[in-house]
């Protein structure tokens, strides 16, 4: 088990306008199961190559275990990696798929078989083993991927991605089994996904990025209740948070947000944070929303026409356009909300439930 | 009067007509691919059987009746031809030139293709074209000037020059298929195996040459047959009588005034035995690696 820590990593390629990595430095604790997380070209998959050393380091450092590691070949890394397509060598069988890593290392038969003989039987492969990869299913051949690497007894686990070419039923199993095994193994992980479910699940800490950098780190919950920027609020929580541009007014010395739909909504919480602000922008999750029908008088709501009603089953989004072209939110109401397409709402947002964004950097502006 | 039967309505008539009218047109359309196959497989097969008749009878029998069944089996033209006619040496030269041009070739060009195919270097497809382009030229523009190279080189007349102007024939070719098959074998297989701990050269030839086994078979049939059956270079490149291969040992039976049909027959007998052998053996890969793409 080791630590790894990235320490301003770079990536450029050839000919590109920016480095496809940018100085990126988060260290992962020993025995952490670090999810990194973002849209597809965030770099999130070349920081993972590079820590596996299948992509070369244009700049920075990479530790594991203590070690300097940039100009250290990938098999000598002490690392196994968890691949999106498996890369199951498609001519063996199953048990040469386990031990093709081991028998390079010049470890001996008895040793391999016993190693082979429990990962097979963590995993549920023991009937498997003689078949080749052409003959497995997708869940199959997952733990099969999983079992090259586990058998490896490496110091870090990396992850690319492996859940995406699974269907709904079988990522849900597998990610609790994949949060079983970092508890039973205790080893270090590094996993790598777009998906935020997996993130919010799987992750001790996630780490989001954007365009070639770390927009935040952080534990799951703390990320999502408290995101740094408006690019993490929004790609987080599903549907995504709702961001209103809105102008700042002082009112009896007190902030206030106008926004395009003419509601009025006050800023108590930012005390003197605000000063100098014309305008911000304002987040609020879908879940923190209520929908008061019919449309109820007051300051302190925004106003609207029911755009979209999408019942889910245990909840039902509901899609208000607001007056004034100031944009829409998505609320999520429990199903049984009363609310029609057409209809004329209100809705109702809590100060505390209120984020606030700077209009121009969209960094987070947070309460004192 | 009831002369209608009241069990048939029209409108099962009318289901039993559909009904005949597909398994009609099922038949015919099954009928005619059919038709198609077994007109190929005889205009491919009949003069293979004339040949093979033929070689089994006397160019005097041949001459009289063309087309007969024969009448006595003449099997000792097989060891006329063998013995005393210098096949054994023919087979043997062909044998030898051919099986290390193939191996050579093989293993040559499945190199090359991982290189062009997994390497990003400078001039990859500069190489590339130039090999490809090289496909396109008749191979006998070529011949004069090679003939000039080998003797320079103390290679004419010998079965290693002849051998490597195989190779040289058949690699671009060869080069061309495997590169197109190999470049489809995805990235992280390479990547898994880096991380297991193979070097560059055990990735190739403990991953790509058995993952690309259907390409390799596909080359290796095509190319083996192709120099089996060689004529124009050999007879250009090798003097000597005992140097010579099977296309041309089959061309002594040919006189000015004279062609000896039958032993000619038997002599392409002896010379397509090999080719049999190999695509039985080699077939199921072949159809894999037309129809490849299944890599995963």
């Amino acid at each position: 088990m080791a630590e790894v820590q990235l320490q301003g990593l770079f990536k450029n390629y050839k000919g590109a306008a920016r480095p496809a990595v940018q100085d990126v430095s988060f260290t992962v604790q020993d025995g952490e199961f670090m999810v990194l997380l973002g849209p597809s070209g965030c770099g999130k998959s070349t920081t993972l190559r590079m820590i596996a050393g299948l992509e070369s380091i244009s700049d920075g450092q990479l530790v594991i275990g203590g070690r300097v590691v940039n100009e250290v070949a990938a098999k000598d890394r002490d690392i196994a990696m968890v691949f999106q397509s498996y890369a199951l060598y498609p001519h063996m069988t199953v048990a040469d798929n386990l031990s093709f890593g081991l028998r390079r290392r010049k470890i001996d038969e008895a040793q391999i078989a016993a190693r082979v003989k429990s990962a097979a039987s963590i995993l549920g492969l023991g009937e498997l083993l003689e078949r080749k990869p052409f003959a497995l299913s997708g869940g199959q051949r997952q733990r099969v991927a999983l079992g090259r690497a586990i058998v490896r007894e490496p110091q870090v686990f990396l992850f690319d991605e492996p859940l995406s070419n699974l269907d709904a039923a079988l990522r849900v199993a597998t990610r609790n089994e994949l949060v079983r095994l970092h508890h039973r193994l205790g080893a270090t992980m590094v996993y790598v996904t777009h998906d935020q479910v997996e993130a919010m699940t799987m992750g001790q800490r996630i780490c989001v990025m954007n365009g070639g950098q770390v927009a935040q780190i952080g534990r799951p919950l703390d990320v999502y209740k408290a995101p740094a920027d408006v690019f993490v609020a929004q790609f987080l929580g599903n549907p995504p948070m709702n961001i209103l541009a809105a102008q700042l007014q002082a009112a009896g010395g007190e902030a206030q947000a106008l926004t395009g739909d003419g509601a009025v909504l006050p800023l108590r919480r930012w005390r003197d944070r605000l000063a100098g602000m014309r305008a911000v922008k304002l987040g609020m999750r879908p879940e923190e929303l209520s929908i008061e029908s019919p449309d109820t008088a007051g300051p302190a709501l925004l106003r609207g026409v029911v755009a979209a009603v999408e019942p889910l089953g245990a909840e039902t989004l509901v899609n208000v356009m607001l007056d004034g072209n100031a944009g829409e939110v998505i609320a999520r109401l429990h199903r049984d909300a009363d609310a029609a397409l057409g209809q004329r709402v209100s809705v109702y947002v809590p100060e505390a439930a209120l984020y606030l964004f700077d209009a121009a950097t969209g960094k987070a502006i947070e309460a004192p | 009067m009831n002369a209608l039967p009241s069990a048939i309505n029209p409108a099962s008539v009318g289901l039993t007509t559909r009904r005949a009218t597909e398994l009609l047109t099922g038949w015919l359309r099954q009928g005619g691919l059919m038709a198609v196959v077994v007109l190929y497989t005889l205009f491919a097969a009949l003069p293979f059987g004339w040949i093979a008749t033929m070689s089994v009878r006397t160019t005097s029998e041949i001459s009289a009746r063309h087309f007969a069944w024969p009448e006595q089996w003449h099997w000792e033209k097989f060891r006329i031809a063998w013995v005393d006619s210098n096949f054994a040496q023919y087979f043997w030269n062909s044998a030898l030139v051919v099986v290390s041009a193939v191996a050579i070739v093989t293993l040559l060009g499945a190199a090359a293709a991982h290189c062009l195919a997994r390497y990003n270097f400078r001039g990859n497809r500069l190489v590339y074209f130039i090999l490809f382009s090289s496909i396109v030229f008749p191979p006998q523009i070529i011949l004069i000037s090679l003939f000039q190279v080998l003797v320079e080189y103390d290679l004419y007349n010998s079965r290693l020059g002849l051998t490597l102007v195989y190779v040289s024939l058949q690699l671009p070719m060869t080069v061309y298929l495997l590169e197109s098959f190999f470049a489809r074998i995805p990235q992280d297989l390479f990547d898994a195996a880096k991380i297991d701990g193979y070097s560059d050269f055990e990735i190739f030839w403990r991953i790509v040459l058995p993952v690309g086994m259907p390409a390799i078979a596909t080359t290796i049939i095509l190319n083996f047959i192709q120099l089996w059956n060689e004529f124009l270079f050999a007879v250009v490149l090798l003097s000597d009588q005992d140097k010579r291969t099977l296309p041309i040992g089959i061309r002594a039976y040919m006189g000015d005034y004279f062609q000896d049909i039958g032993m000619i027959a038997t002599g392409m007998m002896i010379a397509v035995i090999p080719v049999v052998i190999l695509y039985a053996f080699f077939s199921e890969k072949l159809i894999q690696g037309m129809t490849a793409g299944a890599v995963k």
